[in-house]
C-alpha cells in the first residue's frame, strides 16, 4: 500500500510539474507571413508524387523555429523544408506523415538574426494522393517554382515563433474565448471543466488508494 | 436486476469516472468540431422530428443547423489548425442572432456520412434531443452529448468486468484495466461528441464481456439470450459491429461443442437461442430489402460484389497495420503504418484529425508503450500453462479483433488508391477497449506479485496524464 500511495503522489507530482511547464512556455505566434490578409487560399499547384516547391525573396524572421506551409490533402506525407541564403542552406526541417488539414507545421532550427533574400524549399512524396499546394496568384517573376518552372502564383508561407507571453498569462483570455460559442455561454464552461477535471482524478486517485494493495 | 446488484462498487466508479470524463471533454472541444458530428446531429434531426431514415448522403445540412455552422465558423476552423474558433462577444452575439432568427424547418433527409449508419443510436438520441426541442441546436448538441457520455460509462464497466472474467485471480488488477479504459483520451473525446462511436465502443465492450463470462460459466439459456441481445444491438448501432461477428460465432460454435460434450444435445438450445435473438435484424433488414427490391444486405452486399482482387485487398489490409511482407507489393511506401496510422493517431489526433502534439510527444511516447507491452509479454510468458487451457477462448478474442481490423481494412480498400487509407482511425479500433483493459491488467501483473500494483497505479496515473495533457491540447488548439 505504501507503494501504491508513493507511486501514485510521485505521479501526480509529475503531472503537476507537467502541467506546470506547459503554461509556463508560450505558444507560437506569427513572426511574418507571405500571406495577404482576408484573402481566400487558391491551388496553385497539386502533385501525385516526388516534388520540390521553391520559393524565394522570403524573410526569414529572428527566432523563428517552425514554419508553416499550406498544403492541403488527406493524409500527410513526410515534409522537409529547406531554408537557403546565397545557395547555402542556414535552416531546415521536416515533419513526420500524418498531418491532416489545410496546412503543415514545420518545425526547424531557430536563426538568432533575421536574413532577408532566403529561398524556402519545400518537398515531400506521395503516391496515390494529392497534394495541393495553396497560396494566391502572382507575376511569373515572384513566383514557386517548380523543377526551375514558375507556377502560376505563391505558396503561403508563415514564420512561427514563441510568442512573449506564456499560456499561463494567456488563461484567462483562452478560458472566455472557450465560454463562447455554447448552449449557454460563459465562462462558467470552463469551471465547470476544470471541476469536473478534479473530480475525476480526486475519483480515480480515491480508487487506486483503496483496491491495489 | 440481481446481475446489476453484483458488480462490484468499483466498476461503477469506473464507469462513473469515464462518464465524468467524456462531459468535460464534451466542454472542452467545440460544437461540432468532432469528425462527422454534422451529419450525426442531422440524422438525429430527421428521426426525432419525421420518425423517418435520411434518405440521401449529401453534406448539404438543414438551413437550422447550417446557420449555426456559418456563425461559428465551422467551415473554416475544421481542418485548418492556424484557424480558432470564435473569439468575441461580437461573434457570440451574431451567432445568438442566428440562433433565433433561423426558421425551424422539420426534419433534414440529408445526412451526409451518417446516412448509411443503423438508427438505434440516432433513435436514442433523439430522446435528448427531443427534450431540448424547445432550445436552439447548441442545446440540443449538448444534450446529445451528455446522451453519448453515459455510454462512456457502460464501456468502462464492461471493460472492468470483462477483465474480472478473463483475469479472475487478482482483483486490484480489474481496477488497473477499467480504470485505464476510463481515463483513455480517445474514448472520452469520442463520447463527448454525437457520435454513434460511443455506443458501438460500449456494445462491443458489452460483448466481449458476455462472451468470457460463458467460457468461464458455460454457455447457459441467461448467457445465450445476453450474447444474442448485444449482437442484435450492435448490429443496429453502427456498421463496423459486423467486424466481431465472425469471432461471436466462433465463440458461440466453441461453446456449444462443449456444453454438448457436458450435457447432451440440450445444449444446440442456447447456440439456436443466440443466434435467433443476434441476427434478427439482419433478417428483418433483408426482407425489408427483398421487398423494396435492393440489394439483400445492403452496403455489405454491394461490399462483397465490388471486390476486385482478393490477394491484393488481403496483402492492403495486412499492410494497413503491419509491416509488409517479402515480395509483396508495397501500398504504403514510407510509411510505417504501425506507427503512423494507430499508434500515432492513439497517442493524439483530435477535432477533425486536424489536432496534434509536437512530433517529438509521439516519439515519447514509444517509452511507456514498449514497457507495457514488455511487461504484457512477461506475464503471457509466465502464464503460458494457463493460455494453453485457454487456447479455444483466446482465439475467439483474437478473431473478433482480427474481424474489425479486416473491416476497417477493407473499408478504407474500396477508395484506395486515391485516398491511401481513408478509415485508418484509431478510433475504429475502439471497440477492442475490453482488450485493451485486459491487456494492461496484463501488464501490472507482468511486474510480479510485489511489484504488479505500484506498476498498474503508474499506468493508471499514465492514462489519467494523457488524458489531461489531450484535453489540454485541444483546448489550446481551439481557443488560444
Amino acid at each position: 500500500m505504501r507503494r501504491v500511495t508513493a507511486a501514485l503522489v510521485g505521479g501526480l507530482t509529475l503531472l503537476a510539474i507537467t502541467i506546470g511547464l506547459i503554461l509556463a512556455h508560450a505558444p507560437m505566434t506569427v513572426a511574418g507571413s507571405d500571406r495577404p490578409a482576408g484573402q481566400p487560399e487558391e491551388p496553385i499547384a497539386a502533385s501525385h508524387e516526388y516534388n520540390s516547391y521553391c520559393q524565394g525573396g522570403e524573410t526569414l524572421p529572428s527566432g523563428t523555429s517552425a514554419l508553416r506551409v499550406w498544403l492541403d490533402t488527406i493524409y500527410g506525407p513526410r515534409v522537409e523544408v529547406a531554408v537557403s541564403s546565397q545557395g547555402r542552406r542556414i535552416t531546415s526541417g521536416e515533419r513526420h506523415s500524418g498531418w491532416v488539414g489545410g496546412s503543415v507545421t514545420i518545425p526547424v532550427k531557430p536563426l538568432r538574426r533575421t536574413v532577408s533574400g532566403v529561398t524556402v524549399c519545400v518537398s515531400f512524396r506521395v503516391r496515390d494522393e494529392t497534394v495541393t499546394v495553396q497560396g494566391n496568384a502572382t507575376p511569373v517573376a515572384s513566383a514557386t517554382r517548380e523543377d526551375g518552372q514558375p507556377l502560376p502564383g505563391r505558396m503561403w508561407i508563415e514564420y512561427l515563433h514563441p510568442g512573449e507571453r506564456s499560456w499561463a498569462s494567456l488563461l484567462a483570455s483562452t478560458a472566455r474565448r472557450m465560454g463562447l460559442g455554447r448552449a449557454a455561454a460563459g465562462i462558467w464552461v470552463v469551471f465547470l471543466a476544470i471541476g469536473l477535471a478534479a473530480a475525476v482524478i480526486v475519483l480515480a486517485a480515491g480508487l487506486v488508494v483503496k483496491e491495489l494493495p | 436486476m440481481r446481475l446489476v446488484r453484483r458488480i462490484p462498487r468499483a466498476a461503477w466508479i469506473c464507469g462513473l469516472i469515464a462518464c465524468l470524463n467524456a462531459v468535460c471533454w464534451s466542454l472542452v472541444t467545440p460544437a461540432f468540431q468532432v469528425t462527422d458530428e454534422p451529419a450525426h446531429f442531422a440524422y438525429v434531426k430527421q428521426l426525432a422530428e419525421t420518425g423517418r431514415l435520411p434518405s440521401s448522403s449529401s453534406q448539404e445540412t438543414a438551413a437550422e443547423e447550417g446557420a449555426v455552422l456559418r456563425a461559428l465558423h465551422q467551415g473554416a476552423v475544421r481542418l485548418r489548425p492556424q484557424n480558432q474558433t470564435i473569439a468575441t462577444q461580437a461573434e457570440q452575439e451574431a451567432l445568438e442572432r442566428e440562433l433565433a432568427a433561423t426558421p425551424h424547418e422539420t426534419g433534414s433527409p440529408e445526412a451526409g456520412v451518417a446516412a448509411s449508419q443503423p438508427p438505434l443510436y440516432y433513435a436514442l438520441e433523439a430522446i435528448p434531443y427531443t427534450l431540448a426541442s424547445s432550445g436552439t441546436v447548441l442545446d440540443r448538441l449538448q444534450l446529445m452529448r451528455l446522451m453519448s457520455a453515459l455510454f462512456a460509462g457502460l464501456t468502462a464497466i464492461f471493460a472492468f468486468l470483462f477483465t474480472r472474467e478473463t483475469l479472475p485471480g487478482e482483483p486490484w488488477a480489474w481496477t488497473v484495466g477499467g480504470l485505464s479504459v476510463a481515463l483513455a483520451p480517445l474514448l472520452g473525446f469520442m463520447s463527448g461528441a454525437v457520435n454513434p462511436d460511443s455506443l458501438l465502443f460500449a456494445v462491443s465492450a458489452a460483448t466481449f464481456y458476455c462472451l468470457a463470462r460463458a467460457f468461464r460459466r458455460g454457455l447457459d439459456t441467461g448467457g445465450a439470450v445476453a450474447i444474442g441481445v448485444v449482437t442484435a444491438i450492435g448490429l443496429v448501432t453502427k456498421l463496423n459491429f459486423v467486424g466481431l461477428v465472425p469471432g461471436i460465432l466462433l465463440g458461440l460454435i466453441i461453446l456449444s461443442i462443449r456444453a454438448r460434450r457436458a450435457s447432451g444435445s440440450s445444449a444446440w438450445r442456447p447456440l439456436a437461442l443466440a443466434l435467433a435473438l443476434g441476427f434478427s435484424p439482419v433478417v428483418v433488414y433483408a426482407v425489408i430489402n427483398a421487398l423494396s427490391g435492393d440489394a439483400l444486405l445492403g452496403q455489405v452486399s454491394w461490399r462483397a460484389s465490388s471486390i476486385q482482387s482478393v490477394p491484393a485487398e488481403i496483402n492492403y489490409i495486412w499492410q494497413l497495420y503491419l509491416p509488409r511482407l517479402p515480395g509483396t507489393v508495397n501500398d504504403f511506401p514510407g510509411l510505417f503504418t504501425t506507427r503512423q496510422f494507430w499508434f500515432d493517431g492513439y497517442v493524439g489526433l483530435y477535432g477533425w484529425l486536424d489536432t496534434t502534439f509536437p512530433s517529438w510527444v509521439y516519439s515519447i511516447a514509444l517509452i511507456p508503450t514498449a514497457a507495457i507491452a514488455l511487461l504484457c509479454g512477461r506475464a503471457l510468458v509466465g502464464a503460458r500453462a494457463a493460455l494453453r487451457s485457454r487456447a479455444a477462448e483466446l482465439a475467439v478474442y483474437a478473431t473478433a479483433a482480427v474481424g474489425v481490423m479486416a473491416l476497417v481494412g477493407a473499408a478504407s480498400y474500396t477508395v484506395f488508391p486515391e485516398v491511401d487509407a481513408e478509415y485508418a482511425q484509431a478510433r475504429y479500433l475502439l471497440p477492442m477497449l475490453a482488450l485493451f483493459a485486459a491487456a494492461l491488467a496484463l501488464a501490472a501483473r507482468g511486474a510480479g506479485r510485489r511489484w504488479g500494483p505500484t506498476v498498474g497505479t503508474l499506468i493508471v496515473v499514465l492514462f489519467l496524464a494523457h488524458d489531461i495533457v489531450s484535453q489540454m491540447l485541444v483546448a489550446a488548439r481551439f481557443y488560444g
